[in-house]
Parts: structure tokens; sequence; C-alpha cells
């Protein structure tokens, strides 16, 4: 379906005028948790736009069938969580640790684990400031990182429905957001904290530890591992007495199906980003990024979804034909921006991204499949983003750096985030080779026509 | 006025009451997807009185699109109410389709020439909303809503039923005669009439505003329950189908007595039915486990009433309306009066806020 | 004698002392400081953070070894950029959020492997006893301080008290600081919050004109003296240091709630000053629970050492003692 069509971004009103070919039996082809009732989700933009979603209306989106099913199945995510509830599944949230609870609560039978942490898309998406304004309420300061949408989400009690377990991953991550879940504990409700340590990399004045290394080649002090494992082994202790089921084969099964999705996101990521012709856009790739770290509430739908990107962009490729122009020119993007729309700027302007460090390279990792199941995730986890130093966090956009596969870097921040005030400097610096446009994203509807100068002026310079 | 000045007005009205955690939208979510929410939906039908709240002339209400949406926000700045209603009379589908219409100063548009008093339905084309008649006013109505309001409030664009714009685009009472003399001409007529239904959706959508459907001229004050049955209700059914190809929650709406089809309704498919001069507690026991209910104080009530006595009958209301299981809007039975006194309007939704609580 | 900076409460200065470098807390705060800072990090991060970057950037050869805490996200990816830009040998321990007393005492237990490395020195019992004793007499000089300033009538000003706690906090704890006794009825308030820094003393000044801070919760003041270890081992210090009360960065922190209130009522407080600085994240999300958990007024006070609208302070500050006052 849509094969036929030349790639391209298209509007809202495109999409709704693509959409009227799709016969009713086909788009009820597509559903998750099985039910064919409730559970559709092929739509266009413009519904989700309908209730609420106004950024669509100014978003370009790709063409393809694949395309439609990313974004109606993610849009739909928060009627998915309530209706997981209102099906008798446990719903869990996870905050935090961006990428390895969830396989663990995955791992039992109509468990479903999310993050309320994606909620900080939720004021971009719908260019509204009620999140941003209930958590000012709150007591929330208006310069921190806007997962703070994930405390009025909370409050509110409309995004999500109440979880039955919650887990909130703490220790060496950014301030705002464990401040934030401090405060979703002062709600009343029940938290299961959960340490992660700092992973302190050797240093040549150092002595006694012994050192691992991770499978992205970072190293950290074995014991970290055991510091891990306990964690893990009280998350599945609370999923064992919510359940009653206790099988470390079905963890081990999930394992697997966790790096499948992560296999073959990492194939859609090297081919949309290697070759010369950009077969599927930005915005769509970080959506897709991010998935892994939960499969947005129905993980085998969403593997499903993208088997099917990566058939959609490997018949791009065989073609030759992609939603840019040939001469896009290569960023490397760090920080997944909080406002979407500036994905779209960027390509408009000639950009074109091959590189992200989307502060989740944990949820990007293979987990070893053999062995001691706990132990395996938390090497997985050893190798996340923010729990080391800055050098590592960027290591793999400095090597692209280095070898010339990347003309220029977008770093986008947001004000008073704890993280982004302290690394942006180091990161412009370790990747100063290149120029360097640093970003505060404002609030949303505060892309200003100075801003898009800015960029627009980077994008020359780039030229 | 600035739309971010509108948008501020309004969250600052919304909040000041501090048990309303809730926007209007996301209360509206949560229904639709069979949650409760922290209180009922309070939409009575504010269509043409919004313009009287704005002060601005009916005339202008209804054939310019920014003014139409000005004033609903006036309403609910006034108000304070769950959704904004881009409505204003039941001939627009009909009149974009060639029936001619008289608009006076201060009054709602009277249908005057029907179109097929002149020709047949064949030579009759589906109308392009972005052109035809007024059917650009209310897209740019539903629009300028969306920006302005459109994160917080959802915006309801009412429809024409097939059956009700069949009946303006002729003579309605020879259409009625006709629907026994001539009844597949009559079904060609609905027939397009639908596609115009549907065509006039696709708009509203990309517009932003969720289609309402309203089909006035099918309630059993005007025709049969045999009639309803054979050419209103399948193609309010068509035109519901189609909204639910894109998974959209339908209000059909059909003021008057609709007591002798209640055990039809359900057949239309609509997700939401919102009614009139029938008994409430009738509609619960028959509909609520399926549909949710949307209704129904008497609007003429809001003309004759004292404040006191709108208020005790909209708490009973309420209090009943809330043990639907599927779910409940307050709303009153048909359009608010032009007219109606705005303390009784205020009296209506103060006293549904007041019991119309769902959580602690 | 060289330093060893450090910047948390959870870092045993005992052991940082049994290396014989003088333990220097990273307590700098002060405009210029901080806007220097701003070369190395952005605007938005915490001033305190930015100050005591530029102090050691521009004081390398004073420090022989750093050593931090994962206390404070901010604080600790300070170390991050030192260790970057200097050679000056960084160590950070893991200081968990959460319950993890293992956690703690391993990295405790490795921070001594790294502290003997570097010292050339083997941290006996005997060594760790006699660093305990000391610093626990020097505590136990200013704990005698703090006792009078938190009578009634207060006998000491926390103004003057901050003189003699900076000397502790910079490793000077062989002078004992004799401090003038000015007895006070102003209205007794506690003071929560961000770091009171060396530079602060002038905000405390200011307060103390209408107030009298007797006592507090702040890593500047008097937190260090619930510091009391009676078993001077490596054990004891481990013991005492990982169960002292509780910070506000602990998850959940309703220990730290639980203990401020304890600490007010002994004191007999009327009032709470909260003081925080710019993008202090660990406090500026608290202050609205501050503000209802203690059922007492709260004066709010946000800075970046600037100190641009003392006058407007002043006000704010002689208005909420007028206020105090009007409730007794």
């Amino acid at each position: 379906m849509f094969e036929n069509l030349a790639p391209k971004k298209i509007d809202l009103k495109e999409w709704s005028r693509q959409f009227r070919s799709l016969d009713t039996d086909f788009i009820n082809k597509f559903f998750y948790y099985k039910n064919n009732d409730w559970g559709r989700y092929l739509f266009p933009p413009a519904i989700f736009m309908v209730y609420g979603a106004r950024q669509l209306k100014h978003l370009k989106l790709d063409n393809s069938l694949a395309s439609l099913r990313v974004w109606g199945f993610s849009f739909n995510e928060s009627e998915r969580l309530f209706r997981a509830k209102q099906s008798g599944k446990k719903v869990i949230a996870t905050m935090g640790d961006l990428g390895t609870v969830p396989i663990i609560v995955m791992a039992f039978p109509d468990c479903i684990p999310f993050y309320p942490d994606c909620t900080w898309w939720t004021p971009f998406f719908n260019e509204s400031n009620v999140l941003l304004d209930r958590a000012s309420e709150m007591g929330v300061p208006e310069a921190s990182c806007f997962v703070r949408s994930a405390l009025a989400a909370f409050d509110k009690k409309a995004y999500f429905p109440k979880p039955d377990l919650l887990f909130a991953s703490t220790g060496a991550s950014c301030d705002d957001y464990s401040c934030i879940m401090q405060m979703v504990g002062n709600l009343g409700y029940d938290i299961i904290w959960l340490e992660m340590p700092f992973r302190r990399h050797t240093a040549k004045y150092f002595v006694g530890d012994k050192y691992k290394t991770t499978n992205q080649g970072l190293e950290y002090p074995e014991r970290f591992e055991d510091y891990l494992v306990t964690e893990y082994k009280k998350v599945w202790a609370k999923m064992v007495e919510l359940t009653g089921i206790n099988d470390l084969e079905l963890l081990r099964e999930n394992i697997k199906k966790t790096n499948r999705l992560r296999r073959l996101v990492e194939n859609i990521k090297n081919l949309t980003y290697e070759v010369e012709i950009v077969p599927f856009p930005a915005l769509e790739m970080m959506v897709i990024e991010f998935g892994n770290l939960y499969g947005y509430a129905d993980f085998d739908e969403w593997l499903d979804i993208c088997e099917m990107v990566y058939e959609t962009i490997k018949e791009r490729t065989r073609k030759g034909i992609g939603v840019l122009k040939p001469d896009a020119i290569p960023i490397a993007w760090v920080m997944p921006t909080a406002d979407p729309i500036l994905l779209n700027l960027v390509e408009d302007l000639g950009g074109r991204v091959v590189a992200t460090e989307y502060v989740i390279n944990q949820a990007l990792a293979q987990i070893e499949e053999q062995g001691d199941p706990f132990n395996a995730l938390a090497r997985s986890f050893l190798n996340a983003s923010l729990i080391g130093s800055t050098e590592e966090r960027v290591r793999r956009i400095t090597e692209k750096v280095e070898q010339g596969r990347v003309r220029g870097v977008i770093i986008t921040n947001m004000l008073g985030a704890s993280h982004c005030s302290m690394e942006t400097r180091l990161i412009e610096k370790m990747l100063s080779k290149v120029p360097v446009l640093s970003l505060d994203v404002p609030s949303p509807l505060g892309i200003t026509e100075q801003l898009k100068t800015r960029i627009a002026a980077f994008m020359e310079t780039l030229r | 006025m600035p739309i971010s000045f509108a948008s501020a007005l309004i969250s600052a009205f919304y909040f000041r009451e501090m048990k309303d955690i809730l926007t209007p939208r996301e209360r509206f979510g949560l229904l639709v997807i069979d949650e409760k929410p922290d209180r009922c939906n309070i939409i009575p039908l504010i269509t043409s009185h919004s313009a009287k709240v704005k002060g601005v002339k009916l005339k202008d209400y209804y054939t310019n699109g920014e003014i139409m949406a000005r004033a609903q926000i006036a309403a609910i700045e006034e108000y304070g109410h769950d959704a904004i209603s881009i409505f204003s009379e039941v001939g627009i589908i009909a009149e974009a389709m060639g029936s001619e219409f008289f608009y006076p100063e201060d009054d709602l548009p009277v249908l005057k020439s029907p179109i097929l008093a002149q020709t047949n339905i064949d030579n009759i084309n589906i109308p392009n909303p972005e052109k035809d008649k007024r059917l650009p006013v209310y897209l740019e109505a539903v629009e300028y809503a969306y920006q302005a309001l459109g994160d917080k409030v959802p915006i309801l664009a009412y429809v024409p039923a097939p059956f009700t714009t069949g009946m303006m685009l002729s003579d309605p009472n020879k259409f009625l005669i006709q629907t026994i003399k001539e009844p597949e001409y009559i079904k060609k007529v609905l027939e397009k009439s639908s596609q115009a239904a549907i065509e006039f959706c696709y708009h509203i959508i990309d517009a932003g505003g969720l289609p309402i459907l309203v089909d006035p001229l099918a309630s059993s004050s005007v025709i049969s329950p045999k009639t309803y049955k054979e050419f209103a209700l399948p193609y309010e059914s068509a035109v519901i189908d189609f909204l639910h190809r894109y998974d959209l929650d339908v209000i059909l709406h059909i003021c008057g007595n609709t007591t002798p089809i209640l055990d039809l309704l359900p057949e239309t498919d609509a997700d939401l039915i919102s009614i009139d001069q029938v008994d409430l507690k009738t509609v619960l026991e028959k509909l609520s486990k399926r549909i949710r209910i949307i209704g129904n104080f008497d609007t003429s009530k809001l003309l004759f009433f004292s404040k006191e006595n709108i208020a005790n009958e909209v708490k009973n209301m309420v209090k009943l309306g809330m043990s639907a299981p599927k779910g409940y809007i307050a709303s009153t039975g048909c359009e608010v009066p032009t007219h109606a006194p705005k303390e009784n309007v205020k009296a209506f939704i103060k006293a549904a806020k007041e019991v119309g609580w769902y959580w602690d | 004698m060289e330093l060893i900076g450090y910047s948390c409460s959870y870092i045993p200065v005992e052991i940082l002392a049994a290396t014989e470098l003088r333990p220097y807390r990273l307590l700098h705060g002060e405009v210029n400081l901080s806007k220097q800072g701003e070369k190395l990090v952005r605007v938005d991060a915490c001033p305190m953070v930015k100050s005591n970057l530029s102090y050691i950037m521009n004081n390398q050869d004073k420090f022989r070894a750093l050593v931090g805490s994962t206390g404070c996200d901010m604080s600790r990816r300070m170390f991050d950029v030192v260790s970057e830009l200097t050679d000056i040998p960084v160590y950070v321990i893991n200081n968990p959020r959460t319950d993890r007393v293992q956690i703690f005492n391993d990295e405790i237990d490795w921070l001594i492997k790294q502290l003997e490395h570097l010292s050339g020195k083997k941290f006996s019992d005997d060594l760790i006893a006699q660093e305990t004793e000391k610093w626990e007499n020097a505590r136990e000089h200013l704990r005698q301080i703090d006792e009078k300033r938190g009578a009634n009538p207060s006998l000491v000003s926390t103004t003057n008290f901050h003189k003699a706690v900076m000397n502790y906090y910079q490793g000077n704890i062989t002078d004992k600081i004799e401090i003038t006794e000015e007895i006070s009825n102003k209205p007794r308030v506690y003071l929560l919050g961000s770091a009171i820094t060396y530079e602060s003393n002038q905000i405390l000044k200011l307060l103390e004109k209408e107030l009298r801070i007797v006592g507090d919760y702040n890593c500047g003041l008097s937190r260090f003296l619930n510091i009391r270890i009676g078993d001077k081992t490596l054990n004891g210090i481990k013991d005492v240091y990982y169960n002292q009360p509780s910070c506000i960065f602990k998850r959940p922190n309703n220990k730290f709630f639980e203990f401020i209130q304890n600490e007010i009522k002994k004191l007999d407080c009327i009032g709470i000053v909260a003081w925080t600085l710019d993008y202090c994240d660990i406090y500026e999300y608290e202050l609205q629970k501050i503000e209802t958990a203690f059922n007492l007024p709260v004066l709010r006070i946000k800075s970046d050492f600037s100190f641009q609208n003392l006058s407007q302070l002043r006000t704010r500050i002689g208005a909420f003692a007028e206020m105090l006052c009007s409730k007794t």
C-alpha cells in the first residue's frame, strides 16, 4: 500500500487525502492487544489532531504505510494504556532508567510497562502549556526539564491509568527527574525506588577495583554489576508478588525478543544513516529509536511495525529513492529534541541526521542471552548515556566526527535541566572539529523567527 | 481579542475552580475511552446564543467564521462549559447544494427556495466545503477556535444528517410525501446528502473539529418510526460508519421526541446519543449500557424558569444521568435559546458542576 | 599544606585527613567566580558549582586531589569537567540516593584504597582512630557554640557561627575560634536550603538584622555537627556518615522532613528561611512542600550570589520578621 507513491514528507491534509484510498478492511487489519474492536490504530494524523495533537497541523511526516503505523500506534498509546487496564492487564510505570526495567516487566504475561517520562513530548505535540502550567502550580521551577509534564500527568490522571506498580530509578542521573519522581511520591503514589550507580571509568591513578567493559566499550567496576542485579531482582520479586508467576525462562525469552527489536532498529538506523539518499525522515527515526524503551505498550505490535519500517527503507534504498535531496548535509544530533518540529525544520533547511545521542544508549545495546539474565541486564544497562562521563556519552559521535562523516552537530538543550547545563560546553569542546549549534528548546509555540534564522544560518555555514 | 489572550483567559477561568483539575479536552478524552473523568462533561448546546453573549448580530455570526468562533470563545469565557459548538442551523449543506436561504439580520437563515423544486437530484453536485456557500464559514470557525483553544477544549462541529439535509433540499412536506410515493428517488437524494455530509466531515476533521451529526427533522415529532427506520437511520449510519473508519466517537443529536425510536437508535452505531423530549430514566434503562447519553434539560426552561428552579432540575437530571454506565454528558435537549438570560445558563452549568463529580 | 578538596557531607573528612592533606570543602559561591565558571559550563548551572569550578581552575596547584559524590548531579558532573580540563586526580564516589548501605560502604572502602595509594600511606586502625578523635574534638567544640546559638534566648548569631565553621570546612581545626556572644530575642528561625558558601556571610548578616537563625540544616553551616563518631573505627565512621540525618536528595525523602520537624520543635522556631540558589534542583523542587510541611511561615530567598536587589530583600526580611512578631 502506497509503495507506488514517490517517498516524500507530506502534511496533514495530504495524509488525509492519501488515507482515503485505504479500504476499511485494510484499516481494520492493524490493531493492538489482539483486539480489533477498540484496538485499531491505523488512522491519519488528522484524527490525533482532532483529539488535541495540534502540532500535527504543522509537521510533515513520511508518506509510507510504515510511517502511518508508526504515528498511529505511538499517538494511540495513552488510550492503549487505559484499555490495557480495562482489559485486565497490569500497567506498570517505570521511570528514569530508560530501557531496562520494562524488559523484566514484559517477561510477565499481560503486564504492560510504560514510561511516564515520554509525556515530555505531549506539550509540544499538543502545542499546549497545560501540563507545564500544572507542574508550575505544583511547585516545579519553570527552568527545568520538560519531563515535568510527567508530574502533571500523574496529578491529572488523564494521560495514563493509575499504575499497578511504579518503579522509579534514581542515582547517577539527572536531578530534575529525581525531584519529579519524589514529587510523584508526594502525591501519594507508592514508589519502588531503584538505584542507578555512577559508572566510574578507570583512571591511571586508580587502584583496587577490577574493571570490565560493556559491549559498547565502556568501562565499569565489576561490583557495580552486582548493585544493579540487586535492583533488578527487587523488580522481579515485586512482579512475582503482583502476578504470582516466577519463571526465569520468561525473562530469557523476553531478552531475546528485546534483542530482536534492538537489532532491527540498529539495522534501520545503519541503513538510514549510511545511504546516500535518506530513505526515512529524522522525526520518525526518533520515534523508532525511543520505541526500544518499551515498544509503546505493545511490544509485539511495535516489533511488527519496525519490521515494516525496515522493509520500506530497504525497498527505497534498493530503488535509490528517498525523502530528502541527495546533497542533504550530514549532521549529528545530541539530546532528543523535546519539540519535534525542530527535526522537520533542520531537514527543510537541507540537513540530514546521520548520528544521534538521545540519552538512551542503554536501550540500543544488545543484551547477552546466555548466562544469568539479571547480570546480562545489568551489563546492558551499564551502557547508559547519563550515568557516566560526558566523553563516554558522545564517544560514538566523536568517532563519526573524526571520520568526517558528520559535518555539523546540533545539541538541543533545555534551560535548567541539570545535565544539559553541565555537559553542553564539554560536548561542544569534544566535537569542535565541526561547527556545533547548541539550542535551548523553548516552551511549546516558542520557536521564534530568530531561532529559525539561527538554525538556517548554521546550516548555511555547513554547506 | 488576540488568540493567545483568549487562551490565557480561558485557562484562568477553568483553573480558578480548584476542583477542576482536568481541562475539557482531557475530560472529554477520558469519557470517550470509557474512563470516568473528574466530573461529567457539561456541554449545553450553546450555538447561536453565543452571538448574544458576544454581542454580535446573528447574521454576522453565521456568515463569518471568525465571528462565529469568537462568539463561541466568548461563551466559553462567560460560562466555562466543556466544548465549543460550531453550528448555526441545519440548512448549511442543503444551501451548499443549491437551496436558497433568506438571511434575516438578527435571526437564523430560513429556507426560501429548495433546489429540488427546480431540478433533479442527478443535477446536483457534492459541494466543495472549501468553496461552496457557507461551508467555508464553518471551516474557518473550526480552525479559528481550534487554534485559539484546541489544546484545552474540544471543538465540536455540527453536521446536518442526510435526512435533515434532504428535507432542506426539498419542500419538507413534499419530501415526506415522496418517501411514500417515490422512495427510490428520496433514497437517491439521501445518498447524495450522505456523500455531501461525509465530504464536509473530511474537511471538518482536517480543520480540527469533531463532527457531530444532527438530525432534528428525523425526530418522532416530525416523522414516524417507520419512516425513520427506512429513510433516516441507514444514512445516519452511513455517515457514522465513515467516521468510525477514523475511530472518531460520534455524537448523534436528534431533538424533539425520540421515545418511539429509542430502540432503533443503537442501530445507527452512534457512540453518544443526544436526546431531548424523552424521559431520561427510560433512556438510561434502554440505552446507557451500550451508548453514552447526552442531555436533556428542556431548553425552553432556560427562557422562562427561575435560576433556582433551573438549578434544582439540573441537579436531579445530572444525578440521574451520572448513573449511566457508559458515560454521560450534561446538556440541554436542544439549542440554548438565543435570548436565554445569561444567569439562567450560568445556573445550569453551576448546578451541574455542583453535583457532577465522579472523583472524590 | 596541599589541599584535598571535597564536595559532600557524606564524605568522611577523617579519611581525607588521613592522607595528611588538608581537607577543603568546596563551598565557594560568589558572583565573579560564578561568572568565570560560565566559560566552562552553561549559565543555567548552579552558581555554587560554577564558583567551585572556577576556584579549582584558578587554584589547580593547591589541590592535590578532589573527592566528590553523586549526591548532586551537577556537582558530580563538575568533577567530570575538572577531569577533562586538568590533571588533578578526581575520585567520585557513589552516594546512594536509596537505602543501599552496601554501595556506600564499598565506595568508602574504594576511596580509602585510592587515598592510601595517593598518599603512599596505609590507613591503619590507629591512624583512623587518631584522625577521628581530632575531628570529633573539633566538632565537639563547635557543638558547644552551636548549643549557645540554639539556646533560648539565643546567645550566638549564625553570622558569627558561620565564621567559626568556615575554619572546619577549610580544614583548619587546630585554631580554636572564640565567638563573641550576642543575646538576641529576635524571632527564632530555622534555615534550610542550598549551601551557605564562604562568601555568603553577608546574607546571614542581613537576615540576622531582623531575625535570629537558631538552627539550620545546611551544608555550609551546622549540618556536619550531626556526625558524632563514638566507635572510632572505619566501620564506626561509615555507620555514622551513612546514617546521618537524611539528606533531601534521598529517595524517599520523608525522613528529611521528619528530622527537620523535630529540630524546629526542639529549637522553638517560629519561622523558616528557605535559601535556594538558582537552578538548585534539589531544593527548588521541594520549596512548595517546605512551605506546607512544617506549619510555619516560610521566607523564600533565591540567589545567584549577585545580590542585586538588596533593598528589596531587606524589606522582605523586615516584613517577614514583623509578621513573625505579630504572631507571638
